[in-house]
This record gives structure tokens, C-alpha cells and sequence, in this order.
């Protein structure tokens, strides 16, 4: 795989990753998903953001030295916060499409 | 003083970042257009639009350019040479006949032209255990060996750039001091930001537009100053970092000079790389066999490489000796593994070893704010650090002010009036000025005596003017409203960036269906598209703050319902 495809996977993965970090946190879920009778799996959401972000670093070092890779990934990092920041704020049902079912816990369904 | 160490940190955030945030708006802003220097100096310089070429033919093509065309310059000589020079050893030497000492070419994977130079030796030194060099340099079309004219102002490399590490205040080296300072009060904001941040990791993503603007602006305060945190760290302490041997701790060149002196000649005489002329004239052997065996010794180390910098010490005499360095673009330590070989027979006389654990770090802190490497997407990324840290420090003033504007108003303090005057002018009007000098180096006629120096003026001038009208139209603020004139000058700002886009175009005929589809051209390009994403983004502002806001629109509401 060459170079940019790698980069193009580490920006994926890392927006990704906040996005499901973002959504792991109360205040936002409830931006994205104002209905009550839904649930994040707030732990399974963490889990999974934070192997997102690593695999996002490993995407990194394999696109470029391990020098470069560092910095590219800590800014890749700043870049997809700011990205996720902004969606919550202004197209805040769009991170709805990010989060898998396998996240979301149905309070109707556990009665 | 303080009830509380959060407290205390909290003054320390709040008034180091006022007074220092204007210096690091500055900083941040330019540092972040640096990124692009080259490609903003093919701007302004439209006779330099063409593809960056790798080093030249040393032999064929740059020394007899820099043989016949390269001489001391001028200004230079007025001003060294008679410190310089001892009158007791004889008349001053005239400035075209001083004997040449050193030259050097230097290219990096962005710049179509070369620059290239040499030192000039004062043959009847003061002191001659200093540098005793007046320097010459010229610019040079490397497909052709033509020496471009070095007059016109190079708007990125020359102006921006340097604007962002010393304010263009040469006098005492003040804007390195004030620039050095400000680096150092950010590092403390940085650190107290933290602490004084409650909800660091609750709040991460955090921005809120509908709110009151106090609370939306401490929302986006927040997260810039978070999310690029490393980035705002390590720029800031590199910066420091960078310039402390030379200014802030200059110790060998003041205490341990030397310790230090002494040093450079032990160390000439380890690597066998003569610390001085040995006055017996001797001709120069191959530079370009030099160059191939260079490039050989990094390729067998599983570097290839192109040369980035190239320097011929001692020109002429036995002891001359012609040093190759690597250039560093695909790393982002600076130029480096330098094989140094004997002027006068080409022989590989020393090979630099492996760098120190120290020197090692020292090198990629410098390359990472230097960023001599070839990778666009960093250099993308490293100008949206330096913007968030501008929006960082923006939205700090606008909390600011936000935050004690009624209580001003009600007891008729002028504080917030003056800080957001400050405010208007070192965001929208630092852009209008960088803006401006661009339009001004379109208009102004390219054969004007001295043009350079009339764009200089120009920014100056635009920024002036912006704060002037900043503080004119400042009078809402005293009474809790806000200031028209960051909705005027977002509009002007808007305006001026397009019609930059469109002056590039008439005058040089490179509009962007051409530098984008039919004549790709990134450098022209790229700077056109970020005006009118300037442009767009400013509108857009400037649109937005000529509504009232959500929450502004709800207090009225309520304010009715109350009524009625």
C-alpha cells in the first residue's frame, strides 16, 4: 500500500476514533442521540475510539520514518478532535451514522 | 494575595496571555503562513514560476557564476568593514577587490531558484580570531545559470517568515527578546491553562455556538488550546530553543568563547579540516565527482539522497576543503551526514559520525519547527496548529472582553474598549495588512526603485489604518455592545482577498483553471485557493456577526414575554 493510502486510512481511523470517544461521553450522546430510550455502551465506545487512534498511529508508521510518523500522527490527532468537535456542534446527527448498533443499548429492550 | 492556587493560576493565564497574546497572535499567525513561504514567494515573484530543480552542476554551472557575478554586497561593506578592517596594517582593500574565502549554494525540494553565496575576506583583520567575512549572495535560475534580480522582496521567506521570530524589529535584536518572551509566557499559559481547565476530558469536544458569546468563546478558547496542545507546546519551546544559543544563553560566544574557540580548532584538527588557510595558492579539483561520491556514501548507508547544502571552504589555497550535506526531506532532522573532502584533490577527507544522543534530540527539535521535510500533509496539519493557536488566542481576548464589557460599561471603565480595539487589530487587521501587502505587490509596477520597500510600507501602513478604525468605531463596547468594526473589517478582509486572486491573475495571467487543471501549478495555486477560502470564511463572519445571535435573539424574546 503506498504512502498516501496509509495517511488517508490514519485520518480515518483517527476521526473515527474521537468520533467514538466523543460519543462514549454522556453530554454528547445525548447531542447525538436525544431520544431517551437509548443507551451508549459508554465502555465498549472508549475501548474501541483508543484501538481506533492506535491503529490510526500504526497507519502512520507505516506510511512514513518513524520520526516523521510521530508528529504526523500527534496533528492528525489535533485535526480529527476539531473535526468531531465541530460536527457535535453543528451536525451533531451526522456521528449517529458512525456508531455501530453493537454500541447502542435499547433501554425498551432490557424490560 | 491569591485565595487559592487555582486562583492565582488564573491570573497568571489571564494577564501574561493579554499582554503577550498580541506578540502570539503574530507568532502563530505568520509562524502558520511560514509553512508556505516558498510557495507565497512564486507568488510575488511571478519571473520565479517554475518546478523546484535539485542542485545544479557544481563545476559547469555555479562556479562561474559565482567566480565573475558574485561580489561583496554593498551595504554590507559600508557597514562591517571599517569595524573590521585594522588602518594601522594599510589602506582599506576597495569592496569589489577583497579575495573571496568561502562559497555555499543552498536548495531545499520547494525552491525552483538557488540561492547561493560566499564571505569575503578582510585581508588586514582588527581581531583575527573572528569571522572577518563581508558576505555576497545572488539568486540563480538553476536550469540556466542566469543570476535573477535579487531586489524584489521575497513576501514569504523574507517578510512573513521572519515577522513570526522578531517582529522585524532589528534594533538591539528587540523582537527576538519580545518574541522570546511571549514563547516563554505561552509555555506558563500553557500550563496554567491546564490547571485552571476543569473539565479538560469532559469538555474535549466541547463548542457551543448557541450560547451566550462569554460561554461559546471559552468553549472554542477550550478546545483549540486543547486539542493542539502538543502542538502549541513543542513550537513554542523549540522556538525557544532554536534561537537560545544564539540570544537567550549565548554563552559560547560570551563566557565560554575560548572554551569554545579553542574547541572549534580541536575539533578542525580531529576531523583534519583546516582551521585556517595555509596561504599557497592551490587550483580546485572536480566538485560534481564530489557530489557523485557523496550521494554513493549515502546511498551504501541506505540514504539516498539529493545534496541540500554545499560548501567551499578556504577557496583556492591548499587547505580549502568542500563540504556536502544531505538534504533532510525525507526526515525531519535538518541537512545533515556531511562528507567533507580536500578542495584541491577530491579526497574524501572526513565523514561526520553519528550524531550524540543530545545533538540528536537538539536536531529534531529544531527540524520539527524548521520543517525542511517533503510532506504535504504535515505541512497542512502544522498550519492548522499555528491557526488553532491564533483562534486560541483570539477567543481569549474576545472572553476577555466578553466577560467585564457590561461591568465596564456600567461603572464607565475604558479597559475592554481598549483591549478589544487591540483585539480587531492583531486578528482581522493583521490579516487585512498580509492581505494588502499581497494586493500592493500585484498594483505597484515591477520595475519601481526600491518596490520591496514600498510593500513593507504598505503593510505597515494597511495595519495602522486598521487599528485606527478598530479604535474609532470602539465606542459600542464602553456601553456592553460590540465593536462594528470586526464586522466592517471582515468585510474589507473578504474583499481584499479576492481582489488579490483576481490582480494575480490580470497581471501575470495564471488564473486557477490554469494552475489547477491546465498548467498545474500548486505553489500559485494553493495560495490563490486559501484567499478565497480567506475571502469565503470571511464573508461568512462578517454575515454572521451582522445578525444578532441565538442567545441574543432568545434574551429579547424573553425579554417581550416578560413584557407582555
Amino acid at each position: 500500500m503506498n504512502e498516501s493510502l496509509w495517511l488517508t486510512a490514519a485520518v480515518l481511523f483517527a476521526v473515527l476514533g474521537m468520533g467514538w470517544l466523543a460519543l462514549s461521553l454522556r453530554t454528547h450522546w445525548q447531542q447525538v442521540c436525544p431520544q431517551q430510550d437509548l443507551n451508549p455502551r459508554e465502555g465498549h465506545l472508549r475501548a474501541s475510539g483508543a484501538c481506533l487512534l492506535l491503529l490510526s498511529a500504526v497507519c502512520c508508521f507505516e506510511a512514513d520514518h518513524p520520526s516523521m510518523a510521530v508528529l504526523v500522527w500527534v496533528m492528525i490527532l489535533a485535526m480529527a478532535a476539531v473535526v468531531v468537535a465541530m460536527t457535535l456542534s453543528s451536525h451533531p446527527g451526522l456521528l449517529r451514522s458512525i456508531c455501530p448498533r453493537a454500541f447502542i443499548e435499547d433501554v425498551h429492550s432490557q424490560d | 494575595m491569591f485565595n487559592g492556587f487555582r486562583i492565582a493560576m488564573t491570573w497568571v493565564h489571564t494577564w501574561f496571555g493579554l499582554v503577550l497574546g498580541f506578540v502570539l497572535m503574530v507568532c502563530f499567525f505568520f509562524g502558520a503562513l511560514s509553512v508556505f513561504d516558498r510557495e507565497i514567494d512564486r507568488w510575488a515573484i511571478p519571473e520565479t514560476r517554475f518546478e523546484p530543480q535539485p542542485m545544479p552542476s557544481f563545476d559547469r554551472l555555479l562556479l562561474p557564476v559565482l567566480e565573475q557575478q558574485l561580489s561583496p554586497d554593498e551595504q554590507e561593506y559600508a557597514a562591517n568593514m571599517p569595524k573590521l578592517h585594522d588602518a594601522g596594517k594599510g589602506p582599506m582593500t576597495p569592496r569589489l577587490e577583497l579575495p573571496v574565502d568561502e562559497y555555499w549554494a543552498y536548495t531545499t525540494h520547494r525552491d525552483p531558484v538557488l540561492a547561493a553565496g560566499g564571505g569575503f575576506r578582510v585581508p588586514h583583520p582588527k581581531d583575527p580570531t573572528l569571522e572577518n567575512h563581508i558576505h555576497g549572495r545572488v539568486t540563480i535560475d538553476p536550469r540556466s545559470g542566469t543570476v535573477l534580480r535579487d531586489d524584489a522582496l521575497k513576501i514569504g521567506s523574507d517578510w512573513f517568515y521572519p515577522l513570526h521570530y522578531k517582529l522585524q524589529w532589528e534594533w538591539k535584536d528587540l523582537g527576538y527578546w519580545i518574541v522570546g518572551l511571549a514563547a516563554f509566557s505561552m509555555l506558563a499559559a500553557l500550563v496554567t491553562g491546564v490547571i485552571i481547565h476543569r473539565k479538560i476530558f469532559r469538555e474535549f469536544f466541547t463548542f457551543r455556538p448557541w450560547k451566550q458569546t462569554q460561554r461559546s468563546a471559552l468553549d472554542l478558547h477550550n478546545m483549540t488550546g486543547v486539542v493542539a496542545l502538543p502542538f502549541h507546546f513543542f513550537f513554542s519551546f523549540t522556538g525557544l530553543v532554536i534561537f537560545a544559543s544564539f540570544f537567550y544563553f549565548p554563552l559560547s560566544h560570551t563566557l565560554l568563547k575560548p572554551l569554545h574557540d579553542q574547541h572549534a580548532v580541536l575539533e578542525a584538527q580531529r576531523a583534519g579540516l583546516p582551521y585556517e588557510r595555509a596561504g599557497v595558492a592551490v587550483p580546485m579539483a572536480s566538485v560534481d565527482a564530489m557530489v557523485r561520491e557523496a550521494k554513493r556514501r549515502w546511498a551504501a548507508r541506505d540514504m539516498a539522497g539529493e545534496v541540500g547544502f554545499l560548501t567551499v571552504t578556504h577557496v583556492g589555497d591548499a587547505n580549502s576543503f568542500v563540504s556536502i550535506y544531505r538534504a533532510g526531506s525525507d526526515r525531519v532532522s535538518l541537512v545533515g551526514e556531511g562528507i567533507h573532502f580536500k578542495a584541491s584533490t577530491g579526497e574524501v577527507q572526513y565523514e561526520d559520525p553519528p550524531r550524540a544522543a543530545v545533538s540528536e534530540i537538539n536536531e529534531f527539535l529544531t527540524g520539527l519547527h524548521l520543517q525542511h521535510f517533503e510532506h504535504w500533509l504535515l505541512r497542512w496539519l502544522y498550519v492548522l496548529g499555528g491557526l488553532l493557536g491564533a483562534v486560541c488566542i483570539a477567543t481569549g481576548f474576545v472572553f476577555f472582553v466578553e466577560k467585564r464589557k457590561r461591568q465596564h460599561a456600567k461603572m464607565g471603565g475604558q479597559g475592554s474598549r481598549v483591549v478589544d480595539a487591540l483585539a480587531v487589530t492583531t486578528v482581522t487587521g493583521m490579516v487585512i495588512a498580509a492581505v494588502g501587502m499581497l494586493v500592493a505587490n500585484r498594483l505597484l509596477p515591477i520595475d519601481l526603485p526600491g518596490k520591496g520597500d514600498w510593500e513593507k510600507w504598505v503593510f505597515w501602513a494597511v495595519w495602522a489604518l486598521t487599528m485606527a478604525h478598530a479604535f474609532w468605531r470602539s465606542a459600542p463596547v464602553a456601553q456592553g455592545r460590540l465593536n462594528p468594526a470586526w464586522c466592517e473589517q471582515c468585510w474589507a478582509l473578504g474583499v481584499l482577498a479576492i481582489a488579490a486572486v483576481l490582480l494575480n491573475w490580470v497581471t501575470t495571467g495564471d488564473h486557477l483553471i490554469k494552475t489547477v487543471f491546465t498548467d498545474t501549478y500548486w505553489a500559485v495555486a494553493g495560495v490563490d485557493l486559501s484567499l478565497l477560502g480567506c475571502a469565503l470564511i470571511a464573508f461568512w463572519v462578517g454575515r454572521k456577526l451582522m445578525r444578532p445571535t441565538t442567545y441574543e435573539k432568545n434574551a429579547v424574546n424573553r425579554a417581550l414575554a416578560l413584557h407582555e
